[in-house]
């Protein structure tokens, strides 16, 4: 019945194709990431244990596509997120923590997640959630003026972006000149509502892979994130690509 | 000869860096961008002056939350005081407000546009690798606990408990 994935069935975890992200196999398949803090939920998403080879338990967060753009971009088959065991990620618009705790989970002890939110109000949970996972460095502060952080945070591999502003791709722009490094990648996810609500989705996204392109930004990849999110995209790209050698 | 220098903020301290071969803003530039990824080319571009640790987290605190408003604190002036040479000195910024400060209280010329910014990004991305004794891992701490405390201190000095909203 409800309750999912207790009960006695058996569950299988496989690796997924993105290092780092797993799939679990039971009555319904679900997206899970392998828990930084085993025993504990964030936001009330279900568990599973495992048992691994050596006898010792494992457990595994389920990851749910509809509360999070990134889960969905990857179910809805997004070629790479260049997150990983060990990556450092700027991770802007990080609302209360809920998908921060799962790069938080896929980057691993060696990796960290610089995460940024202006609301106070989810700033609270997520420093709550901070508190316990060590590889999250919070920092509530306006992702529109990283100087103002610029102290907090040392180079990164990756920016993720879902800031939800008219003005996002100049705020990773910004972002990306201070702590982007050469070659390192952006994966943006942009509502057409927010930056017009008057115009076609595709006209919007289109206008904004063309502001990325005047800002060192090449955008790769562009993904809709149907049937979790309505008129949403996903943009993923390269920031100062290294020059082609011949 | 250059008499470029690169003021740098972390969170476990402020370091002074001078930047060796600086003829033309214009023509260094992509040099420098090349020379960012790595640490030998990037080692002979900029050399380290001088480094000064926060003593405490309370400390570390104080400065981040002037440096983050562009405010110019007395252990920022000291250590500017006592590493940049007096004459005739060029200092880089990262960001103009700070800058201003400086120019203002301690009559140092500031720069923060051209090559600065492209060498403060060289000087973040191996920064642990270029102070003696410090290590990526020691330079993560420093940034977990004052972000947690910087944070900490946001939420809880908002009288209002209502939510910033951004319009």
């Amino acid at each position: 019945g409800r309750g999912g994935f207790k009960g006695g069935a058996k569950v299988f975890i496989e690796p997924h194709r993105h290092e780092g992200v797993f799939i679990a196999r039971g009555k319904e398949d679900a997206l899970v990431t392998l828990n930084g803090v085993a025993g504990e939920s964030v936001y009330g998403e279900k568990r599973i244990a495992i048992d691994a080879e050596d006898g010792k338990k494992v457990e595994y967060r389920v990851w749910n596509p509809f509360r999070s753009k990134l889960a969905a971009a990857i179910l809805g088959g997004v070629d790479q997120v260049h997150i990983k065991p060990g990556t450092k990620v700027l991770y802007l618009g990080a609302a209360s923590g809920t998908t921060v705790s799962h790069v938080s989970d896929i980057v691993g002890p060696e990796g960290v997640v610089y995460a940024v939110e202006f609301s106070h109000r989810s700033g609270r949970d997520l420093l709550n959630m901070a508190k316990k996972r060590t590889n999250v460095v919070p920092i509530i502060e306006d992702a529109r003026h990283p100087h103002k952080y610029r102290m907090l945070i040392g180079m990164v591999d990756t920016i993720f972006a879902d800031v939800a502003q008219p003005d996002q791709a100049r705020i990773v722009a910004l972002n990306a000149q201070y702590f982007l490094k050469n070659g390192g990648h952006f994966v943006i996810s942009i509502k057409a509502n927010c930056i017009d609500s008057t115009a076609a989705p595709e006209a919007v996204f289109a206008g904004e892979v063309k502001k990325m392109q005047a800002e060192k930004m090449k955008p790769i990849e562009q993904l809709t994130l149907e049937p979790y999110e309505r008129d949403h995209a996903v943009v993923v790209g390269v920031y100062r690509p290294p020059p082609k050698n011949k | 000869m250059s008499n470029l220098y690169v003021l740098y903020e972390h969170a476990a301290g402020y370091a002074l860096f001078k930047v060796r071969e600086f003829e033309e803003a214009g023509a260094f530039l992509p040099q420098v961008e090349q020379s960012v990824t790595d640490l030998s080319r990037f080692n002979s571009v900029v050399k380290l002056m001088g480094f000064s640790p926060f003593k405490s987290a309370a400390h570390a605190l104080e400065n981040m939350n002037a440096v983050s408003e562009g405010v110019l604190t007395d252990d920022l002036r000291l250590f500017l005081e006592t590493n940049l040479p007096k004459d005739d000195v060029i200092l880089g910024v990262i960001e103009p407000k700070l800058g201003a400060a400086i120019n203002e209280m301690v009559n140092i010329n500031c720069q923060h546009t051209g090559v600065v910014p492209e060498v403060v990004r060289g000087i973040r991305c191996h920064f642990a690798s270029m102070i003696k004794g410090f290590t990526p891992q020691s330079a993560s701490v420093a940034q977990l606990g004052l972000g947690h405390s910087y944070s900490r201190a946001k939420v809880k000095f908002n009288v209002h408990r209502a939510d910033n909203m951004i319009i």
